[in-house]
């Protein structure tokens, strides 16, 4: 009889399950739900151009505006749930995309730096990596009260290392003030090391957080497998 | 559309209100007039400029819920008894607000923007300072008609 999986394994397939139906559910909303939605505004905007009362045009336009705000909204939502750049351009240019969402949701400018060539990574360790650099982002915006943060990626031959600062007002590691935000720190270390990697926070009142994710790309780890 | 913090009325409702009700923030936000982008046209009392950036998403945090609604909301003690998550509310987070009551802006019956209040502790706005803000609400509907469309 096969050994039963370890708590490191079962926690990877649960992270990697909801992964894959996070992806479902947002190609779902992206190639279906929006693709009509799509339909739908052409053919309004068909119809206002027959309409000839004044009233009833102005009621079609603004149906046509109710239809493009949801569609815009719609495509917010796929891209916040999992974005296609990742799979399609890599994990910068989906942290490029995913830093203009987010300054244009908190006003909080991120200045994004990327050195060296970007490196092939597995899907899974992909989608880590991003969702911890979506969290320190988030606690930025929650915790920080800070108008500028920096994200520098460094590829090297070995590992990738991912850097995010912020100069806000900082934090005592070891005085969590809130479950939650204990707990969303704990999560990234653990995702962290079920891809094979680890994630440093250090913080300072006054002084700004700075997150530190290091990736081995040869390392083989029990977790998420390798490309 | 013109730049509508050059705007007088707009300058003013502000003022009004910060005056009237003892408030620490004032803020509007309208719908673009092409596309159906919401900004943060004008704040006061603003702690930053995080609100020039910021595009409220349709239906998310206090001033998107409103707009969707086309109903008031208020909050008496952010994040508890929020709807959705702490993240959902870029302004509140940008200004530090405990407290906000908000009212939609209608155009052409539909509501196309919503002007924000706060206190950054915790508050309950009463039913006169709600009527107060319904008031400026309305007041702005007819000085910005122009504007809007």
């Amino acid at each position: 009889m096969k050994p039963l999986p370890s708590n490191h394994q079962i926690s990877s397939y649960i992270i990697q399950s909801q992964e894959e139906e996070i992806k479902r559910i947002a190609t779902e909303l992206h190639e279906g739900v929006n693709q009509n939605l799509y339909s739908l505004l052409t053919g309004l905007k068909v119809l206002e151009t027959g309409v000839i009362k004044p009233h009833m045009k102005m009621y079609a336009r603004e149906m046509s505006q109710l239809l493009e705000k949801t569609i815009q909204e719609m495509r917010m939502l796929t891209v916040e749930l999992h974005p296609p750049t990742l799979t399609t351009l890599g994990l910068v240019a989906a942290m490029k995309s995913y830093c203009k969402l987010y300054t244009s949701t908190f006003g909080i400018l991120i200045d994004l730096e990327s050195n060296g060539v970007e490196k092939p990574i597995s899907e899974l360790k992909k989608i880590s990596v991003f969702r911890v650099c979506q969290e320190a982002l988030a606690n930025i915006a929650k915790y920080a009260d800070t108008s500028n943060a920096k994200v520098v990626f460094t590829w090297n031959e070995e590992k990738l290392h991912i850097h995010i600062y912020d100069f806000g007002r900082g934090f005592q590691i070891n005085e969590q003030q809130t479950e939650h935000s204990f707990f969303g720190i704990a999560a990234m270390k653990e995702r962290m090391l079920l891809a094979g990697g680890e994630c440093i926070i250090s913080s300072k009142i006054g002084e700004g957080t700075s997150i530190e994710i290091f990736l081995p790309f040869f390392e083989s780890c029990e977790g998420f497998g390798e490309t | 559309m013109i730049d509508l913090d050059e705007l007088k009325p707009v300058v003013e409702t502000c003022n009004q209100l910060m005056n009237k009700m003892n408030i620490e923030f004032a803020g509007l936000a309208i719908q673009n007039k092409t596309g159906p982008d919401i900004r943060w046209h004008y704040a006061l009392g603003n702690l930053n400029d995080k609100y020039k950036r910021i595009t409220v998403r349709y239906g998310k945090g206090i001033a998107g819920k409103v707009i969707s609604s086309g109903s008031p909301m208020m909050i008496v003690d952010f994040p508890h008894n929020i709807l959705g998550k702490t993240i959902d509310y870029p302004i509140i987070l940008a200004e530090k607000l405990i407290s906000s009551y908000a009212f939609p802006l209608f155009f052409n019956a539909v509501p196309k923007g919503v002007i924000v209040v706060g206190k950054r502790m915790k508050y309950s706005f009463s039913e006169d300072e709600q009527e107060i803000v319904k008031e400026a609400a309305h007041s702005l509907e007819e000085k910005l008609q122009g504007f809007i469309f």
